[in-house]
């Protein structure tokens, strides 16, 4: 079964046609000769060195290799997404700050883009919309309270009859 | 200047700019105090200074504006003198007076200077009455249909600012008369909002203006050079990310011209220590006056390193009693400096700022280039400061080589664990026209398109997802996990 990566925000299969004599593995189908312990920082590629830089944070490993920076998640295991399909039931926090204001509470009603939370970062105020049309399930912010970037600070439940 | 300065200073602020001051602090074998709030307790400026004071606050950005709180560590610590750095206090009047109040020196001008400045108004009220340009504007009174009727008259476009503001809050441009009423009311209150005073103001509007800056030293005793401009053209959401000096393709006489009207404001006002006068140019050559920054800037670096002069030293000689001679002609220049800022945010999302932890810090040294910044690998990076994580700054013996050198110094410089700018500047530097130094302060949303990410080629991306898939742990045990028959055949890592 492949190993399936999300890399800058798409899906990367990578499998491992073999181990030995030398490690063989197809990226999205197409294959790659890996020598991973090319040296410190280095890994080589089809003969080619590659030069990296890695940092792990939580679920994500933040990657630089030839002055560009890529970001990469396990796919399927929950992390940003924050599992349970809640993506088109939340309202996230596109950026880190605090909640300025908290205009619908939970069990009201309210229509695709309605403002439920205004938030501040840096002194910049943006209003987080509903992703859809629903009810207000669970309120997780309050006014004054700070959150990191992708926190849920809201979330949804169908409208009744739907 | 041999005046005999301070023994200690205690610096009211954090990040790179604390580590700055005490790195000239150290050269002049002055005992340096650092402040920080619990939640920095690890950062590089509370452990590179001799001595740290916690402050508290409901945030740490309130321990850092509580002046009273700081000017009680200085007096505890015995520091002599506090040097504000950038951003929090530093252009606080009220804190200056305080700090003079309290028998220490202040490392910056006088109250009533920074008061004078403080405000838009007053600002540009002094800078025409001393004979310096100023932008056609109407001033608020009492009644805002008013304010809106004689706006309207000045011509379109208008901007319309926040008397007290800063940074580009609360700004508005307008470009029709229809939408003149809404704009006003909405800076008015965003003016209340952020600064505590509604009063608002509206300008003639330069289309594609560029930001240049002038750095002067003064004395209080009408003792003031000038250290040469500063381009800051290149800036999101008002603010800048790249600076640079001296300012490109700036014929000869517009640049005398444009540093001698701020020597000028400098002299009336009988400047004490390091400030930056700001105009915008349009590109008919004609230039206003912005605003008098009465503190170090972010940005002075670029002018230390064409002119070879330690601007917070010079900062520390001043307040420490030392006087230029007046008349003294501006410094020498030698080559090109760029900065850029290293800020987490993300460009491709509109530069939102980012959150997230420093997993890997390491940059790049060689004599032409300076890294100024207050990171530890570990630290957390959240909304509690300012996005700005560090600066780069690389001198060359011309523009191209100062580029090429930031370029090259970008591409190494690795920072990873939370989404920055780095790669973005990477493409404003290299762009065509910022070579060519054709630069106003709608660059970067004229080039937009040309600024994106390009997407990586295949082999580029694969050889990403390679690399992310070593870094799994569940993969590497895949990998590892050699089924029976083969194991006898020996790893193939060997």
């Amino acid at each position: 079964m492949p190993f399936t990566l999300l890399l800058d925000g798409e899906p990367c299969e990578i499998e491992i046609l073999a181990r030995q004599p030398r490690l063989l593995l197809a990226v999205n189908g197409r294959t790659y000769l890996v020598e991973p312990k090319a040296g410190d920082g280095m890994v080589r590629i089809d003969g080619e060195t590659v030069a990296f830089a890695r940092a792990e944070i939580g679920e994500t490993q933040f990657l630089r290799i030839a002055g560009r920076t890529h970001v990469a998640e396990r796919a399927g295991q929950g992390g940003a997404g924050g599992g349970g399909g809640s993506g088109a039931n939340a309202v996230k926090a596109p950026m880190p700050g605090l909640v300025i204001r908290v205009h619908k509470q939970a069990g009201e009603a309210v229509a695709r883009g309605e403002a439920v939370i205004t938030i501040e970062s840096m002194k910049l105020q943006m209003a987080l919309g509903a992703p859809r049309d629903g009810v207000i399930a669970t309120l997780l912010a309050e006014e004054g309270g700070s959150f990191d970037k992708d926190a849920v600070l809201a979330l949804l439940v169908s409208l009744e009859g739907e | 200047m041999n005046t005999p300065a301070f023994s200690k200073v205690l610096i009211a602020n954090r990040g790179e700019i604390a580590c700055r001051v005490i790195r000239t602090l150290d050269a002049m074998g002055i005992a340096s105090v650092a402040i920080h709030h619990p939640v920095e307790a690890a950062a590089r400026h509370a452990r590179m200074a001799g001595e740290a004071v916690v402050i508290h606050g409901d945030t740490p950005v309130a321990a850092h504006l509580d002046g009273a709180q700081i000017i009680a560590a200085a007096r505890a610590t015995g520091a002599e003198a506090i040097h504000p750095g950038y951003g929090f206090l530093s252009e606080n009047a009220g804190f200056a007076r305080a700090v003079i109040e309290a028998g220490l020196t202040f490392i910056g001008p006088d109250h009533a200077t920074i008061a004078l400045m403080g405000d838009k108004i007053s600002a540009r009220t002094f800078a025409a009455a001393h004979g310096v340009p100023v932008a056609p504007s109407v001033l608020q009174t009492a009644d805002l249909a008013d304010f809106t009727a004689r706006a309207g008259k000045i011509g379109f476009p208008l901007l319309i600012k926040a008397a007290a503001g800063g940074g580009g809050k609360g700004m508005i441009i307008v470009r029709h008369a229809d939408e003149l009423q809404a704009a006003a009311n909405r800076a008015a209150s965003e003016a209340l909002r952020y600064f505590g005073d509604g009063r608002i103001y509206a300008e003639t509007y330069v289309e594609a203006p560029r930001h240049i800056e002038v750095q002067v030293l003064g004395d209080g005793e009408g003792g003031v050079i000038h250290l040469h401009e500063r381009e800051c053209s290149v800036q999101r959401r008002f603010q800048k990310i790249i600076e640079e000096a001296p300012a490109p393709n700036l014929p000869p006489a517009l640049r005398e011209e444009i540093c001698t009207a701020a020597l000028r404001i400098a002299m009336a006002a009988r400047y004490r220590n390091a400030g930056t006068v700001e105009f915008i140019l349009g590109a008919d050559g004609r230039f206003f006056f912005l605003e008098m920054n009465t503190r170090l800037q972010v940005e002075h670096p670029v002018t230390e390193m064409i002119t070879g002069i330690d601007l917070v030293r010079a900062q520390i000689e001043i307040a420490a009693g030392a006087a230029l001679p007046a008349a003294l002609p501006a410094p020498r220049i030698s080559g090109h400096a760029i900065e850029c800022r290293i800020c987490a945010e993300d460009p491709a999302r509109d530069f939102l700022p980012e959150s997230g932890r420093i997993g890997r810090l390491a940059f790049p040294t060689a004599p032409w280039l300076r890294f100024e910044h207050g990171l530890t690998e570990g630290q957390a990076i959240t909304a509690d400061f300012d996005p700005m994580l560090a600066k780069l700054v690389t001198h060359g013996p011309d523009r191209e080589t100062a580029i090429n050198r930031m370029i090259e110094a970008l591409k190494q410089l690795t920072l990873l664990g939370v989404t920055t700018n780095i790669d973005y500047l990477i493409r404003v530097l290299d762009h065509p026209a910022f070579r060519a130094g054709d630069l106003h302060t709608g660059f970067v949303s004229a080039h937009g398109a040309a600024l994106a990410l390009p997407p990586p080629g295949r082999q580029a991306r694969d050889h990403a997802a390679i690399l992310a898939a070593l870094g799994c742990r569940e993969f590497v045990d895949l990998v590892f996990a050699t089924p029976e028959p083969y194991a006898s055949m020996g790893l193939w890592r060997n």
